[in-house]
């Protein structure tokens, strides 16, 4: 039997790992932040800064950082992945290696992988033994919660022990946790919203209004919920904090990343000059190939995830790509079988 | 293990732990005892196997329970519960057990000629045994073999046939195994050959036409406790046999969990042999005695299909005993294959018992069931434990079916009938057989190919196991067995051959056995390779 010395291990010390480590060890948990790098362990452990991601923020004195990921695991009964869903797998791998049965994994990673199609929890469970495997999504944009305002967010697992130890974890910190059972649901909605996002980001740099991102939300949300439900995910799911809450932060929000991106994008700027001059990962990049894939397997036509990926991949300019999203016959408004959702 | 001891002692067990849940207050002993009186009537009222005797002790447990006071009606649900476990439990015969388990499987004969019942059914002896010579045991044997002298193992079969039972008792058997506790329905009692297997065989009783809540868990209870004593179990985890002629994919998920029940139990208790190992298995025949029967009962409009179906073939000896030869005489080998052994959270398990990870990495697998550092039962854990369990079982049945080519033939006709008639539904092509009464041989043959190269890909992945006939990849030799096959056997053949074209005649027969690949991805989409 391990030494249980810390209440969480979070996996990943970028901007959104070093927030939920941050607001955990200000609510008095014992918090091991494990990250790659010795350059960024000493700077969290000396200087109390993650200056590349979570610039002008000090963090708690309290929080240590520490690249030993085996040593880690050893010593905590639940462990938090915040990892981009690009090195997902390879870091799971490493997890997979000591983790063992009673332990809770958690993981807070809002992506999916491309080939073939795989949600995070999917990885989880081919690359480790735990069974106890859980999800936590919503609207949490980091710079708001490193500011010390509060959020909600999901979490989502098969097992009530996973949903009572995390929320528990999270008790009397800035985060309020609810809980739900629909892992699918909450993994598609975190990763389909920043699908969503990249286009209301650049509706928003062409200048283009509320009501056509009011559009794009809602036409956005009832792909979410078609492309969920073909997934085996629950529709209701999609009307929570993984669904439309976190699709009202991220596509409202400068500050989220996606958005970001779609908004540069329509104001000239390229994908590749948008990503060399950040160290933040947007997600939605990535996902709308893995949805697009998926959704054509399915036999699923969704516009405006083909409208994204036309102005990522297909060389349309934002404005091309709006104007295919808008063309088209529009077809019933709800086209999505809710029985047996209530 | 003392047999004659245990048999008591698992009544014992079974008892207190039916008294445990279920006598937790006054009111629910009192409701408990009336659920069980109320149902037992219902089933009396219409049950054959019914008698006065059994009528009478629930009159008089109702007399009784009227006027009882908490303390009296704790021992009114007692005696219910004994009786219950002690009907369940049946005339366990331990010199049976003892002889079938010493003897080195030098031929069924052999054993046989010790017991002297089965002279009565001598007549049939060379017929069952040549359906046990048969099968042919593939997969996992070895291992299984190992394990069984560490653990406890519980088999979970598909099931297409009533003579899967018999079939897995002689591989087991073959195999040197002892005998594996089983629950069988009371209509295989029935039978006097098969009947006389099941009750010294490990068999327990199952009465499928009680419907009390007390009774069910009676019998996980009880299949739960000889578990924690060592007994091996086996069980059809699809509860009933497949009606559509399709793998199992849902799968009932109650004795799985007895199964972890009794493992967290064993922790617990600090048992030096605490582990229990799960075993999937597929039984692939060419021909299934009851096809008819069931596709039929499968057709009827959802909701009123028959759970427990009496009046089929295997009740009528003489078809049996034809079936059985006509099997012999083609040769027609039933694979039997034995997965690859699981802890209970679906780990595979190595000879040494140890779970490993998908990497081959070693796995503590007590750790699964720790709280706060011992093992502890959680009822909703436990149950999603059982869940990715049975994923994992109907996982295995997938990769370990194997396709025959009766399987294969069917399918390719059905596909080609359902193209042919693109508009017609299913009820009424089965009985119309739709526009064309007849294909060309020559084209059947074309598809034929390219389905069996679709399947060549997928089992050279693992995904699915090919019958040797199909691995020649020769549509003409594997038409020319599935036609044999078909033509033996069921009254009315499924296909048969006129010059070059190929006439389909019932077209049930087709979706049944072409069910057998419909799980497989070559099905995916629209139904075309």
């Amino acid at each position: 039997m391990s030494d249980r010395r810390f209440d969480v291990v979070v996996v990943g010390a970028g901007a959104f790992g070093t927030t939920l480590a941050t607001i955990l060890t200000q609510a008095g948990r014992r918090v091991l932040l494990n990250t790659r790098r010795q350059e960024q362990a000493d700077e969290i452990n000396h200087k109390h800064t993650n200056e590349r991601y979570s610039p002008g923020f000090k963090l708690p004195k309290k929080l240590v950082a520490d690249t030993d990921l085996h040593g880690a695991i050893k010593q905590t009964d639940l462990v938090l992945m915040v990892v981009p869903s690009k090195y997902f797998r390879p870091v799971a791998r490493a997890v997979g290696e000591v983790i063992q049965g009673d332990q809770v994994l958690l993981h807070a990673t809002k992506g999916i992988q491309i080939e073939p199609f795989k949600l995070m929890s999917d990885i989880l469970h081919e690359e480790t033994v735990a069974l106890k495997i859980g999800v936590l999504s919503g609207p949490n944009l980091s710079r708001e919660i490193m500011a010390g305002k509060p959020a909600g967010a999901v979490i989502a697992s098969r097992f009530d022990e996973v949903i009572k130890r995390s929320q528990a974890l999270f008790e009397g910190s800035l985060l309020r946790t609810y809980e739900a059972r629909d892992v699918i649901g909450v993994e598609v909605g975190g990763s389909f919203k920043n699908i969503i996002a990249l286009a209301a980001g650049a509706a928003d740099g062409m200048e283009l209004g509320d009501n056509l991102k009011s559009l794009l939300l809602t036409r956005g949300l009832t792909e979410m919920m078609r492309f969920g439900t073909a997934l085996g995910a629950k529709p209701l799911t999609f009307m929570g904090l993984a669904g439309i809450g976190d699709l009202m932060a991220t596509c409202a929000s400068r500050l989220s990343r996606n958005n970001q991106v779609g908004y540069r994008m329509a104001r000239g700027e390229s994908l590749e000059e948008i990503q060399a001059s950040t160290n933040h990962v947007a997600e939605g990049v990535t996902t709308v190939k893995a949805v697009l894939n998926r959704s054509l397997e399915l036999g699923l036509d969704l516009h405006v995830v083909k409208g994204v990926y036309k102005g990522l991949y297909e060389g349309y300019t934002a404005r091309e790509a709006m104007q295919w999203m808008m063309s088209g016959k529009p077809g019933k408004e709800i086209d999505i079988d809710v029985r047996g959702c209530l | 293990m003392n047999i004659n001891k245990d048999a008591e002692r698992i009544i014992v067990e079974v008892v207190q732990r039916l008294m445990d849940r279920w006598a937790t207050t006054p009111e629910a002993v009192e409701e408990a005892i009336f659920d069980v009186i109320y149902q037992e009537r219902r089933r009396l009222e219409t049950d054959p196997m019914g008698t006065t005797e059994q009528a009478n002790f629930y009159d008089m447990i109702q007399t009784q329970a009227l006027h009882a006071s908490p303390q009296q009606q704790r021992e009114l649900l007692r005696l219910i519960i004994e009786r219950f476990a002690r009907e369940i439990q049946g005339h366990f015969n331990p010199v049976v057990y003892k002889v079938a388990t010493s003897l080195v499987p030098t031929g069924l004969n052999a054993m046989l000629n010790t017991l002297s019942p089965i002279r009565l059914v001598q007549g049939m002896l060379g017929d069952a045994e040549s359906l046990a010579n048969q099968a042919r045991l593939r997969g996992e044997t070895t291992l299984l073999q190992k394990l069984a002298k560490m653990g406890t193992i519980v088999l979970v079969p598909t099931h297409s046939s009533n003579l899967d039972s018999v079939l897995v008792g002689f591989s087991l058997y073959k195999l040197g195994l002892p005998p594996f506790s089983y629950g069988a329905g009371l209509n295989l009692f029935a039978n006097k050959l098969f009947g006389f297997f099941m009750h010294n065989l490990g068999a327990y009783k199952v009465d499928r036409r009680k419907k009390a809540e007390l009774y069910k868990d009676a019998l996980k209870t009880y299949a739960g406790v000889t578990m924690e004593l060592g007994y091996h179990n086996l069980f059809f985890p699809g509860g009933t046999r497949s009606r559509s002629g399709a793998v199992e994919r849902k799968l009932k998920k109650g004795l799985l969990g007895a199964a972890m029940d009794a493992y967290i139990h064993n922790l617990t208790a600090g048992k030096k042999n605490p582990d229990i190992f799960v075993v999937p298995c597929t039984i692939n025949y060419q021909l299934v005695l009851e096809a008819a029967t069931l596709i039929d009962d499968y057709l009827k409009a959802e909701g009123k299909s028959r759970y427990i179906i009496e009046d089929d073939e295997f009740s009528r000896p003489k078809l049996v005993l034809d079936f059985v030869r006509k099997l012999f005489r083609l040769q027609s080998k039933v694979d039997i294959v034995f997965g690859r052994p699981m802890d209970l959270f679906g780990n595979p398990v190595d000879e040494s018992g140890q779970s490993l990870d998908r990497y081959g990495r070693p796995i503590d697998r007590t750790r699964y069931v720790l709280i706060n550092g011992r093992p502890g039962f959680d009822l909703q854990r436990d149950r999603e434990y059982t869940n990715e369990l049975a994923e994992a079982v109907v996982r295995q049945y997938m990769e370990n079916t194997v396709i025959k080519p009766v399987n294969l033939v069917s399918h390719v006709v059905m596909q080609r009938l359902r193209r042919a008639n693109p508009q017609m539904g299913l009820y009424r092509l089965l009985r119309t057989g739709g526009r064309q009464e007849s294909f060309s041989l020559k084209e059947v043959y074309q598809e034929l190919q390219s389905v069996m190269e679709a399947l060549m890909e997928e089992a050279s992945q693992g995904k699915v196991v090919l019958d040797e006939a199909i691995r020649g990849m020769d549509p003409v030799m594997v038409m020319g067995e599935a036609l044999a096959h078909m033509e033996v056997f069921h009254t009315r053949p499924a296909l048969m051959r006129r010059g070059d074209r190929l006439f389909h005649h019932d077209r049930n027969l087709l979706l049944y056995y072409g069910n057998r690949l419909g799980m497989h991805s070559i099905m995916d989409g629209q139904g075309n390779v």
